[in-house]
């Protein structure tokens, strides 16, 4: 290289269209954090955040310097992937940006993350999948969802669960919800990554992610925890009601952390649990509750408005107080019309069941029958589901029980293959 | 200053020889014969004289530099990287100790440290060659490193830390005028100020600033100043001139200078690019003064050997001289200006400064030194 013409411009124009080819330059950070935040309390996030154990700021500044060198101001993105991988070191997208920065510095770029080529025949693998993510953060940041959508699966969240979680294993992933009376507001997303094989887990050991709603169960202790799950683990309900039925095998999906040696991992790398980066982790761990906070797991999600899905959930809901009138009635034969032929209680068949039903409707003595807190999130894959839970309190008396049920539409209606009190 | 003949990266280092070394008379042969004892490895001679010299002038940057060399030669790094640091301490405007504090810094695989080091060499000269031929092996060095820290590679495969070039000798304060706004405040014999426009380093800078400002009225003040006498200097030919090739075809942007000795000076670079361009040794040969002094220890004989065995040995040469600037004043002249030189498929694009006298009615060169 010469000394005249090394300059920080140099090799910015192939690094420019590079990065605008990856579809890169138009991710606005402003844009990207525009939903991130909404609520007062955490409007702090909009400013620049200095602090590194924040959720998802090592990615925004990752985005931030993206953006200037989408705008051919590779000086400035260079200061700022200096600093970024000073406090991210273990960034590995961020430290590959920063290898190209410098070395645009010297030479032009020719490709994104423009490693000397035996590095790239002997790290392959691994470079393939830092240009995954990139693409992936780029995505999810640049395709946001359209304002006052949700994913399709939220039909009705009670006010008992506080927030929820949607993944979509298809962008890498994680939107965090916020739920008021006023409805479900998107408070933050973050990047994750699923199993190595996957998503869609049928069996144990087949490094997939599960797909369908499932709940958080408890919190684990990081002090209890290797390393390796980095700052904390959230176990959920795999395998669900649904996943039982249908016979699949496995245990201990956890969303966790990671190792001190990775900032974030791969788009696929898991042996199946969903993993964030230890400031993303730590955020939800603080933010959501335990039991009653749903966890969505999706291929893909679907965004539709509100209003839309409650038009479409209406025949649901009129088989739900159908069923709630047919106990308030007290008779056995019209409520047992609501469930279907292989219903499964925890063991227990529709005929080992009908007595525990008849008991309740013998306690309630014809009182009406309140359904309060109701939740319905909806599962649709081979079959259309609905996971629900409520309060079930007949008039007049004090106490009753939660309850959750799975539905499932057969032949247009709605029918129940799961009951139980939780 | 003279440059290091260090091992280094690629082709190219080679190309960042000397620039001007101006000593004044009253000093010259104080630092003349300390650098003798170094080029001749006395070092605890050398670091013998240099601290004598030191105890009556402590903060002579010259000397200083000098030492600090000294100490790197001696492998006392932390000594050398001490006098370096007080040197940017106390003559934040030199790049050279900057850029000495970098190869100290990367010898210990300290490559933040080298470019933070550099770039404010950078700084403070922004065309200064050596620093940033440097700061590109530097800044493939963190590439690298990045790299291997993006693909968790194992650092063992971060190959060989890069063998920067070190400047063994300073400007001085007078040579420094015509890169430097503000000369070293101790130096002895320092020139007149510099006139309000020579503060801007646009003369020495390459392509757009020049062109936007004249740089005939910025020239004026720091010609003047060099032209007391210039002893034989260190000069040190580049790899460009060392190891060329093919057929040229110079090409002098417009010298902006008025006066008939800088268009004669011109005239004499101009025909020295075109007799090395044109393979004619003689005439090549003929452009340097009897005063020339060839680098190193170099005798002028083996110097014109070695000249003649590289420039004959190639099939075709392309000399192109680009921003060509010429002040004369009296019998002296100093030519700057960017050199294109191809030849057997190398190209190398550097800065260079020719100085020349007036023998009779030819302009001879006496002094050539590459980067600023």
């Amino acid at each position: 290289m010469m000394a005249g013409r090394l300059t920080a411009d140099m090799g910015r124009s192939v690094l420019n269209t590079l990065l605008l080819t990856l579809a890169i330059a138009g991710a606005s950070p402003s844009h990207a954090l525009g939903h991130k935040r909404t609520d007062k309390s955490k409007a702090v996030r909009q400013d620049v955040v200095v602090a590194k154990d924040t959720d998802g700021v090592a990615e925004a500044r990752l985005i931030e310097v993206y953006r200037l060198i989408g705008q051919a101001q590779n000086r400035e993105a260079l200061a700022k992937a200096d600093r970024l991988v000073e406090d991210f070191p273990h960034f590995q997208l961020a430290q590959l940006v920063h290898g190209d920065l410098l070395t645009a510095q010297t030479r032009a770029i020719k490709t994104f993350g423009d490693v000397p080529d035996t590095v790239a025949r002997s790290a392959s693998a691994a470079l393939a999948e830092l240009r995954e993510e990139s693409q992936r953060r780029v995505r999810a940041l640049r395709e946001r969802p359209a304002p006052g959508t949700l994913p399709s699966q939220f039909l009705a969240l009670s006010q008992k669960s506080k927030h929820a979680i949607a993944v979509d294993a298809s962008r890498s992933r994680l939107y965090l919800f916020e739920n008021s009376p006023a409805g479900l507001n998107l408070v933050a997303d973050y990047y994750i990554s699923v199993g190595k094989a996957g998503t869609a887990k049928i069996a144990e050991g087949d490094q997939r992610t599960p797909l369908g709603v499932y709940y958080i169960t408890s919190n684990l202790d990081p002090k209890s925890l290797k390393d390796f799950y980095g700052s904390g683990a959230l176990p959920i309900s795999y395998p669900n009601i649904l996943d039982s039925k249908r016979g699949k095998t496995g245990s201990g999906i956890w969303l966790h952390g990671t190792p001190p040696n990775q900032f974030s991992r791969p788009p696929q790398a898991t042996d199946g649990c969903v993993v964030l980066a230890n400031p993303d982790l730590q955020h939800i761990i603080r933010t959501v509750e335990v039991r009653t906070t749903p966890v969505v797991i999706a291929s893909q999600l679907q965004w539709v408005a509100p209003q839309k899905t409650r038009a479409e959930s209406k025949p649901f809901e009129d088989a739900l107080h159908g069923w709630r009138n047919a106990k308030t009635s007290g008779n056995l034969q019209q409520v047992l019309t609501y469930y279907t032929p292989d219903f499964n209680s925890n063991g227990k068949t529709l005929m080992q069941w009908t007595p525990t039903l008849k008991t309740e409707l013998d306690q309630a003595q014809g009182r009406t029958i309140q359904l309060k807190d109701v939740s319905y999130l909806r599962w649709t894959d081979a079959a259309d589901t609905m996971v629900v839970t409520f309060g079930e309190v007949a008039d007049g008396t004090r106490v009753g029980w939660t309850k959750r049920q799975y539905w499932i539409r057969q032949e247009n209606q709605w029918k129940i293959f799961f009951e139980g009190v939780i | 200053m003279t440059h290091s003949r260090l091992p280094v990266l690629g082709p190219l280092r080679l190309l960042t020889l000397a620039a001007a070394l101006m000593f004044s008379l009253a000093h010259a042969d104080e630092y003349a014969d300390v650098s003798q004892l170094v080029r001749t490895g006395k070092l605890p001679e050398a670091l013998t004289k240099a601290d004598q010299y030191l105890a009556s002038k402590p903060r002579d940057p010259q000397m200083r530099f000098l030492k600090g060399v000294i100490q790197r030669d001696s492998g006392k790094t932390t000594d050398a990287i001490a006098t370096f640091t007080r040197l940017t301490e106390d003559f934040p405007e030199l790049p050279e100790p900057y850029n000495n504090l970098a190869v100290l810094y990367a010898g210990q695989s300290q490559f933040d440290k080298a470019r933070t080091a550099l770039e404010m060499a950078i700084r403070t000269n922004p065309s200064y060659a050596t620093a940033h031929e440097n700061l590109g092996d530097v800044y493939a060095k963190l590439a690298s490193q990045a790299y291997n820290k993006a693909l968790q590679l194992d650092a063992s495969n971060s190959g060989v830390p890069p063998k920067l070039a070190l400047i063994r000798e300073l400007f001085s304060p007078a040579g420094a005028k015509n890169q430097r706004p503000s000369p070293v405040p101790t130096a002895p014999s320092v020139a007149p100020a510099p006139t309000p426009v020579a503060t801007k380093p646009a003369p020495t800078l390459p392509g757009p600033v020049v062109s936007k400002a004249p740089p005939a009225p910025t020239i004026a003040a720091p010609a003047a100043v060099q032209t007391p006498a210039t002893p034989p200097a260190h000069a040190a030919p580049t790899a460009a001139v060392s190891s060329p090739a093919a057929s040229a075809t110079p090409a002098a942007a417009a010298a902006p200078s008025s006066s008939n000795a800088s268009k004669d000076a011109e005239a004499a670079v101009l025909a020295w690019a075109k007799a090395w361009a044109a393979r004619d040794v003689k005439a090549y040969l003929a452009s340097y003064g009897k005063d020339f002094s060839p680098p190193g220890s170099m005798s002028r004989s083996a110097w014109e050997d070695e000249r003649r065995q590289r420039i004959t040995s190639k099939s075709k040469i392309s000399v192109k001289l680009e921003n060509l600037a010429v002040t004369a004043s009296g019998n002296t002249a100093v030519a700057k200006f960017r050199q294109d030189y191809k030849a057997n498929g190398l190209a190398v694009s550097s800065r260079k400064t020719l100085d020349l006298v007036k023998n009779g009615e030819r302009w001879q060169i006496v002094k050539e030194s590459t980067g600023t």
